[in-house]
């Protein structure tokens, strides 16, 4: 189960791109859909509380989903199993953030100065700022 | 002395950064002009790279922003793992009070109450982040504001129609990805 957590998640962490109700999908796919381990309404109180409190929401969903999962189990050390479990889930989630960040953060210092890449993050730069703000819209409305 | 400033930093945003990725940024971003780790459009294409780049958008910046600021593996490392610290005690700490009062917490008014003054106050700190974004050398001319107004219609377009049916068009990669090309192409 242990193992499974963290394949789970590190299959949710590669394919969460862009994060917000892309991930939410991904992971009731994942989560409820096909290994059945919680229902939709628990799905949703699991949304509120991993929203709810400080953090990534990505990390927060993955402590407690793992959490709940652990207790299907009976086993002698309750709590270590529970551990182990929420530790399984959450480096799975944060594995290819890392990978890949630095992979990339290692390669892009060096071609950061060629004319062509600047043109292109000239494009980007107002893109990004146009989805942070549509973000505000959208979020705005369901105050 | 640049490891126990990113340690406090991100353990900081880890406890205050209520609301996901997008609130998130907001806080780093202070944390980042606060030190002088990087220039703001240095932060703003970590912000880019974070968000067409696999992976929850907190998580790869926290990431990004450490090796930058530190120059080294370890400090990527050190704040990946700062951040997720305040998450694990206090999500353990949830975890347990659900255990105890299960669905009952979602009907109380004053929880209500609370919950939704905490929501208005993310998206205050969500539009701020915008904001602060909005520098001159991120807005160079008006082909920059052309494509500014193009991406954020685009994204509002499922807000639009009746059925909030999600389309091709609004999906943040392929906007981030034709933002790109066309730099590419006009500059």
């Amino acid at each position: 189960m242990i193992f499974r957590l963290f394949l789970t998640y590190l299959k949710i962490g590669t394919f969460t791109i862009g994060g917000g109700y892309v991930m939410l999908a991904l992971i009731q796919r994942e989560v409820v859909d096909r290994r059945h381990w919680l229902d939709e309404k628990e799905f949703l109180n699991m949304i509120a509380l991993a929203q709810a409190a400080p953090g990534l929401i990505a990390v927060n969903s993955a402590i407690f989903i793992a959490w709940r999962v652990s207790k299907n189990e009976v086993h002698a050390h309750q709590r270590l199993y529970s551990a182990l479990c929420v530790a399984a889930a959450v480096l799975g989630a944060v594995l290819p953030s890392i990978v890949i960040i630095l992979l990339i953060a290692m390669c892009f210092t060096q071609y950061k100065s060629l004319p062509v890449i600047e043109s292109i993050f000239k494009g980007i730069r107002p893109a990004v700022v146009a989805l942070i703000a549509a973000t505000v819209i959208r979020l705005a409305r369901k105050i | 002395m640049i490891y126990l400033q990113l340690f406090l930093s991100f353990f900081k945003i880890g406890i205050l950064g209520f609301g996901g990725g997008m609130a998130i940024i907001s806080l780093v971003q202070n944390e980042v002009e606060l030190h002088g780790w990087m220039t703001p459009e240095e932060f703003i294409d970590i912000v880019a790279i974070s968000q067409v780049t696999p992976g929850p958008v907190g998580m790869n910046v926290a990431t990004y922003v450490g090796y930058t600021a530190a120059g080294t593996v370890w400090g990527s490392l050190l704040a990946s793992f700062a951040i997720v610290l305040p998450s694990l005690i206090i999500m353990g700490v949830i975890c347990y009070l659900y255990e105890r009062i299960r669905s009952r917490w979602s009907q109380n008014r004053y929880f209500q109450v609370c919950m939704r003054i905490i929501r208005f106050l993310v998206v205050l700190l969500i539009a701020h982040a915008a904001y602060r974004l909005m520098t001159p050398e991120t807005f160079i001319d008006w082909r920059s504001w052309l494509i500014f107004a193009v991406d954020a219609i685009c994204t509002l377009l499922p807000e639009l129609q009746k059925n909030k049916a999600t389309n091709l068009l609004s999906h943040p990669i392929l906007l981030i990805v034709l933002a790109g090309i066309v730099g590419w192409l006009i500059y």
